[in-house]
């Protein structure tokens, strides 16, 4: 029977080595035909060599470890490494999927060893169950990060492009082909239109309230309505009023 | 979500406090019918009564109506709706009362001087009264309102600085940094001892500082510093050469005091999430120097950068959130992108003394 063969993938060189040494005390039949520094190696060797067993550290730079495993879980068994109780560890847990903690102990590595060698024996390298296990995990983690909305906005300030969290901005408002991002301290202009913004905020936090103003509701310090059926914003540490036109009035309605 | 729904249902209070105020107008008319009853002034009780009914409910509907429409108008503005309120209203008024009375119109012009002249005199002074009353009690509602959200100011001030306080606690050590060094170490026994002692010195280091009690409250630069250089050493053992640093701080500003884990997130932030995810790692540069009045502290990193999406970590809310509370507009934190790549964050905190040059 042909020797089983594992890649590792981690960042870290000592870590590295230290899998590396550890592993070959536990098992020295186990053939490491390859060590990547980072997600991408990782990947490349896995295509190349089609190891049984691929050791992942989660943390690493171009792809992460969970990267990694979503595309290669099917053709070759994953070992999850990693430094800290990592909210994926309880969903390892559960789904009995391989993992291992930083700093790696020879005892649990050992445990670990006698599972994949039982496995790994087995006709198929790799069961169904197993599988589902690892794509449940990673299904489950990607849904846990969720729509990303836009938390930066680039302004250009003098010769310099600043970062501008969008906790600090109070509102946004159109004007012409810009549109004006106030915050507490200051007031830029940026070249993306109202629309595309609207798009991109969270809507938990940024409200439209007119066609051309969008308003951060933490930002809010009183709403009131005018015979008009129109309502005027009042907002927090800034001297600024903005107008909610009718069709926005609702948003308002009492709770 | 908000905490001032009281002042959203404004609406709602507006319609009440119509209809509180012509109740208020109508106990003042009654008084004031009473009154001139009492002294034996016009054909008794009723119609008195009726009159200065119809006469201060049309004042005082005039003038609520005039306020809304105004709005946010001048004082003078309100002056002269007020008085034009009260003629108008006496007139107004009179007429009805004429009606609901039943007596001759031509009734109004008789008299020495005519009725009218006598129903515009007592409407414009007790007008007066009765507004210049219902003006004091807006005022010390206001006064009151004022009061109150200023409290809620405080408070609010309060709450934040002590749940960023909080907060800074309990990320003085990143229990992911701690493992993964401990790791380096462990590893380490094996293979290069001596590597090993160093990065045990590092991390004692850095614990050092970052555990002692006193910096709770206040640390100075050269701690800061000093905390930098440990961190930053752990992480060049764990990386290799894909980490460089440089650290400068001004002679002067050794020992000036700062607020604790301001530097410190955001060379965790430069190291995790500029550096680390990268292949080619990179440069980390803190400089700490003098401008007027302030001392300003820049973190660069020549790593990944931000896209507009990604997470910058808690760390730079979190500074924000301190600085605020601790100096309001004095200070502030800036987040640039740092030419070729990666990102540049600077904070400027309030400093009386310099020793002579800026930076």
């Amino acid at each position: 029977m042909e020797n089983t063969t594992a890649i590792i993938a981690e960042d870290e060189k000592e870590l590295r080595n230290h899998l590396r040494s550890q592993l070959m005390a536990i098992w020295p039949e186990l053939r490491i035909v390859g060590e990547a520094r980072d997600g991408k190696e990782a990947l490349e060797l896995i295509e190349r060599h089609k190891p049984h067993i691929a050791f992942l550290d989660i943390r690493m730079p171009g792809l992460s470890g969970m990267e990694v495993a979503q595309r290669v879980a099917r053709s070759c068994r994953v070992v999850f490494v990693t430094a800290y109780d990592d909210y994926a560890v309880k969903a390892f847990e559960n789904e009995a999927v391989d993992y291992l903690l930083k700093p790696v102990i020879r005892e649990r590595l050992a445990k670990t060893v006698n599972r994949l060698k039982s496995r790994i024996g087995s006709s198929a390298p790799i069961t169904p169950e197993t599988l589902k296990g690892v794509e449940r995990v990673l299904a489950g983690l990607a849904g846990q990060k969720g729509a990303s909305h836009l938390r930066w906005i680039r302004v250009q300030q003098g010769g310099s492009l600043r970062l501008i969290s969008v906790d600090e901005i109070c509102y946004f408002k159109s004007s012409d082909k810009y549109t004006a991002v106030r915050t507490e301290t200051g007031e830029y202009l940026i070249r993306k239109p109202i629309k595309d913004l609207i798009e991109e905020l969270d809507p938990q936090i940024f409200w439209q309230i007119h066609r051309g103003t969008v308003v951060n509701i933490a930002c809010i310090s009183s709403v009131s309505r005018s015979l008009t059926g129109k309502g005027a914003i009042r907002l927090k540490n800034i001297p600024d009023s903005l107008t909610v036109s009718q069709p926005y009035m609702h948003l308002f309605k009492q709770m | 979500m908000f905490s001032n729904t009281q002042q959203m249902n404004n609406m709602v209070i507006d319609r009440k406090r119509f209809i509180k105020s012509l109740l208020i107008t109508a106990l003042f008319n009654t008084i004031i019918a009473l009154f001139l009853t009492h002294l034996e002034y016009g054909k008794g009780f009723v119609i008195n009564f009726i009159f200065s009914q119809c006469i201060g409910l049309s004042i005082c509907t005039s003038i609520l109506t005039g306020h809304l429409v105004l709005k946010n108008a001048t004082a003078l503005r309100h002056f002269f709706m007020i008085l034009i309120s009260m003629t108008m209203g006496t007139l107004f008024g009179s007429l009805m009362g004429v009606l609901i009375a039943g007596l001759p119109v031509a009734g109004i012009f008789q008299g020495k001087p005519a009725l009218l002249f006598q129903l515009l005199g007592m409407g414009i002074l007790f007008g007066s009264v009765i507004t210049y009353f219902f003006f004091s009690q807006e005022r010390i509602s206001q006064v009151r309102a004022q009061m109150q959200e200023e409290r809620i100011k405080r408070l609010d001030s309060e709450k934040q600085a002590l749940e960023a306080h909080l907060k800074m606690l309990q990320a003085q050590i990143e229990p992911h940094f701690l493992f993964n060094s401990l790791s380096t170490v462990l590893s380490l026994v094996d293979t290069d001892r001596e590597k090993a002692g160093r990065m045990l010195t590092d991390l004692i280091r850095y614990l050092r500082v970052s555990l002692s009690r006193t910096r709770a409250e206040s640390t100075t630069i050269d701690q800061e510093m000093e905390m930098a250089r440990a961190y930053l050493d752990i992480y060049q053992i764990r990386m290799g050469d894909r980490l460089q640093y440089r650290i400068q701080a001004e002679d002067g500003l050794k020992e000036a005091a700062i607020p604790p884990m301001l530097v410190q997130p955001l060379v965790e932030n430069a190291v995790k999430h500029g550096l680390e995810p990268t292949v080619e790692g990179g440069l980390v540069t803190i400089t700490a120097c003098s401008v007027p009045q302030k001392i300003r502290i820049t973190v660069t990193d020549t790593g990944k950068g931000l896209d507009e999406t990604g997470d910058a970590g808690f760390g730079l809310m979190n500074i924000r959130e301190r600085l605020h509370s601790l100096y309001g507009q004095e200070a502030r934190v800036i987040l640039e992108e740092n030419s070729p790549s990666g990102l540049k964050a600077t904070i400027e905190i309030p400093h009386g003394k310099h020793d002579g040059h800026y930076c």
